[in-house]
């Protein structure tokens, strides 16, 4: 049988099979646009809280109408007591409380330090954050240029006053992501992780059908075909529909939902080939331990959310028992998601990711390695009169 | 009818007991992925992320501000460097999540009044430490700058009250409502597994349905009559196992843990009763789509997967789009969620919770296409 032979009969067996193409190609599709819809409108903002005044002076107004100023919430109700302002939060219309006291502005006055008190929702911690983040700048603010007209007073300068209300300031830089997008923070490792199990889950289907027509006694091309050829004509196929999809994946769908793409393509794609030869060759080997079709999107599925939290982009590896990373290492996802938000998202050069990009290779040979003393062992297995 | 009820019930416990995966599906496979996650988030609190500090000026000054944030919990200064370069490349590397950049002269700088300025570049890349540095260098900055504006005014105002006063004009205080300990681990993980629990309940009904047709015993099984008795008493084993698994897993993070949990259990078990069922219907109605095994998993698990980022934990759902609202309000598991967390946490009266237990039983209305297809398909 020669190779052509071997990788029309497996294009055959892969294109024919609906819930492969179903999973390689239609879900791929799907999950580009899935995926990132929860976070299509960005940045959160504009969250409903509730300002309890119990000053109602000119300052406590002004101080509403900055806080309604922030891009972080907006002043959903101005509440003339604690109870209505909980009840509101308990009904879920506002997020977060933030209460002027009694004599606000005379304390102020007779420099008695009043308190500004802030309460939000911890249950949801980009509220709780977001709300945190608005309040306080807002109110610093504030304090701020009282400090300044309490400077002036005392017959300071302007342009004096302007400096000498804080001795040094902060400045915050935000590299990479500036905007604190959600999309850019969730959407780039995502996909780099559908890429990969839509591609186990479509190799374990294959491998585990052929695997149950052979316990079955079924003959068929791949009992005789030499196991290089079927191994490589998967890596083709697979590799080659992955190959698209990749790109489609970092160039169309990076586009539309205005996600960074600083990396060079040269380097995208240097990156890009081990990963993929991995994750196939990864799938070919899980593939031939499945004994039924059915059993690969399960299994790939169940491992779906241990690998997104354990890639060390929602929470910080640093902070992952070691355990778990030495398991999560040995799926291409998770040195691919560092690899790619790395060179794509913060634009590393390419010698910042030289440990990912070696593990990766490192990788796609033992799962070939792995793929075919497999094949081999279940041909032995199953058809002893061959040897 | 009855008979016919628990027939098939009995039937799938003895097929359950006999068959290792299906078994494995209500028991192992489950807590394995729970663990998992349990293990990732175990510790809750992020401490001692690592930054870079960059100090340009080696001052009496630069080391105090630089003590200050190292006292700070979060932050764990790692590495000093002399260059910014270097910084920024073990930033990119992914070594650092930090910089601070203590600027020239900032010593002499600030004893003239002149306000120089700290900078500090972070790697918002990742949304979450990105965050917590942000709050963590504010604080631990600004605390700095109030002690060196407290020692300068006490030596003018001669009082310390008045000096305090002078420092900070308003104070704040933040309260965080509900998950009082701002722990990542409550806030994650009793969402996430709710996630991973609706993908088993999904699989399980597909699987335990897929090899009963694949083994082509279905005219058999559903033969004389009683159609709907018999499936439901086929999805019944499943659903007491899984009711039993959501129990486990909330008992495991209120009861083991501890946890606060203001509201009524009982609702909550409610609520998980109501989800099994939707699920189990929605999971037969992507079966009776053909009666196939392996393409009835794979619209399931387009379903389930990407249900985690719908719940609105993560990203609150008053900054979601319309469609992924629409997304959201067919995923049962998105009001269960409700349920749990407004129970946990407010402790909400039963009957506010009503809108949303009727929401699930919405679901409960597939089986009627469901139970349609099932009699055109199995009735000769």
């Amino acid at each position: 049988m020669n190779f052509f032979e071997v990788f029309k009969n497996e294009s055959k067996l892969i294109f024919t099979d609906i819930a492969i193409v179903l999973t390689i190609i239609g879900g791929v599709i799907l999950y580009s646009f899935l995926y990132p819809q929860p976070y299509a409108k960005e940045a959160v903002n504009k969250l409903p809280v509730s300002v309890v005044d119990l000053d109602k002076s000119d300052l406590s107004r002004d101080i509403i109408f900055k806080l309604n100023a922030t891009p972080q919430m907006s002043v959903y109700r101005v509440d003339n007591s604690e109870d209505d302002a909980k009840s509101a939060l308990l009904k879920g219309d506002v997020k977060a409380i933030i209460i002027i006291p009694n004599d606000f502005k005379k304390d102020l006055a007779l420099h008695k330090s009043p308190t500004i008190a802030i309460g939000a929702d911890s249950s949801y911690f980009l509220i709780f954050g977001g709300v945190l983040e608005g309040a306080m700048k807002s109110i610093l603010t504030t304090a701020a240029s009282i400090k300044v007209a309490n400077l002036l007073k005392n017959q300071m300068p302007m342009s004096k006053a302007k400096e000498a209300y804080t001795p040094y300031s902060l400045n915050v830089i935000n590299l990479f992501n500036e905007q604190n997008s959600y999309t850019q923070y969730v959407v780039p490792a995502v996909f780099v992780l559908i890429l990969q199990q839509t591609m186990l889950i479509g190799l374990g289907i294959l491998g585990g059908g052929i695997n149950e027509r052979q316990k079955r006694g079924e003959h068929g091309y791949f009992n005789t075909a030499p196991i290089w050829m079927m191994i490589l004509s998967r890596v083709i196929i697979f590799g080659g529909i992955f190959f698209i999809h990749m790109l489609f994946y970092f160039g169309f769908s990076f586009d539309m939902f205005g996600i960074t793409h600083l990396a060079s393509i040269g380097n995208l794609l240097t990156f890009g080939i081990p990963f993929l030869l991995a994750s196939a060759f990864l799938g070919i080997f899980i593939g031939s331990l499945f004994v039924g079709r059915e059993i690969a999107t399960p299994a790939i599925l169940f491992s779906s959310l241990p690998l997104v939290f354990s890639a060390g982009f929602v929470w910080p590896s640093e902070a992952i028992p070691g355990y778990i990373k030495s398991i999560a290492i040995l799926f291409p996802s998770t040195s691919a998601i560092q690899g790619f938000l790395k060179l794509n998202q913060m634009g590393a050069e390419f010698d910042l990711v030289l440990s990912e990009y070696k593990t990766l290779w490192i990788e796609v040979f033992c799962y070939a390695l792995l793929a075919y003393f497999k094949f081999l062992k279940s041909r032995d297995c199953y058809l002893p009169q061959t040897r | 009818m009855f008979k016919a009820l628990s027939g098939a019930f009995l039937d799938e416990l003895l097929s359950i007991k006999k068959s290792f995966y299906k078994l494995s599906l209500i028991t192992i496979l489950p807590l394995l992925c729970f663990g998992l996650i349990i293990g990732i988030f175990y510790g809750g609190v992020l401490r001692n992320i690592p930054v870079i500090a960059v100090d340009n000026d080696k001052s009496k000054f630069s080391e105090k501000l630089l003590f200050n944030i190292q006292s700070s919990p979060t932050i764990d200064i790692k590495y000093r460097l002399n260059s910014l370069k270097k910084a920024s490349d073990i930033l990119k590397q992914g070594s650092a999540y930090g910089i601070i950049v203590v600027p020239k002269n900032f010593m002499r700088d600030t004893l003239m009044q002149k306000q120089p300025k700290v900078t500090v570049m972070l790697n918002t890349q990742y949304i979450l430490i990105g965050k917590m540095l942000t709050s963590a260098f504010m604080g631990s900055v600004m605390q700095s700058a109030a002690e060196v504006e407290y020692v300068k005014n006490l030596t003018t105002l001669q009082n310390p009250h008045a000096t305090l006063n002078s420092v900070a004009p308003i104070k704040l205080q933040v309260t965080p409502f509900f998950n009082t300990y701002q722990n990542y681990f409550l806030f994650l993980v009793s969402a996430i597994l709710p996630a991973i629990w609706q993908i088993f309940i999904v699989v399980a009904t597909i699987v335990s349905f897929g090899l009963l047709f694949k083994s082509g015993k279905e005219y058999e099984f559903f033969s004389g009559g009683f159609i709907e008795m018999k499936i439901i008493g086929k999805l019944l084993p499943y659903t007491f196992a899984y009711l039993l698994i959501g129990i486990l897993f909330l008992y495991y993070i209120y009861g083991v843990l501890g946890w606060a949990f203001q509201g009524s259990f009982t609702l909550v078990f409610f609520a998980m009763f109501l989800s099994v069922v939707a699920y189990q219907g929605v999971a037969l109605l992507f079966f009776v789509t053909g009666f196939d095994y392996a393409r009835s998993l794979s619209l399931g698990a387009v379903y389930t997967a990407p249900a985690f980022a719908f719940l609105g934990v993560t990203f609150p759902i008053y900054n979601m789009n319309g469609f992924a609202l629409l997304w959201r309000d067919l995923l049962p598991i998105s009001h269960y969620m409700e349920i749990q967390i407004s129970q946990a946490n407010y402790g909400l009266d039963g009957f506010l919770e009503m809108d949303k237990l009727l929401l699930i039983v919405c679901f409960w209305l597939v089986f009627i296409p469901v139970f349609y297809m099932f009699k055109r398909r199995v009735v000769r």
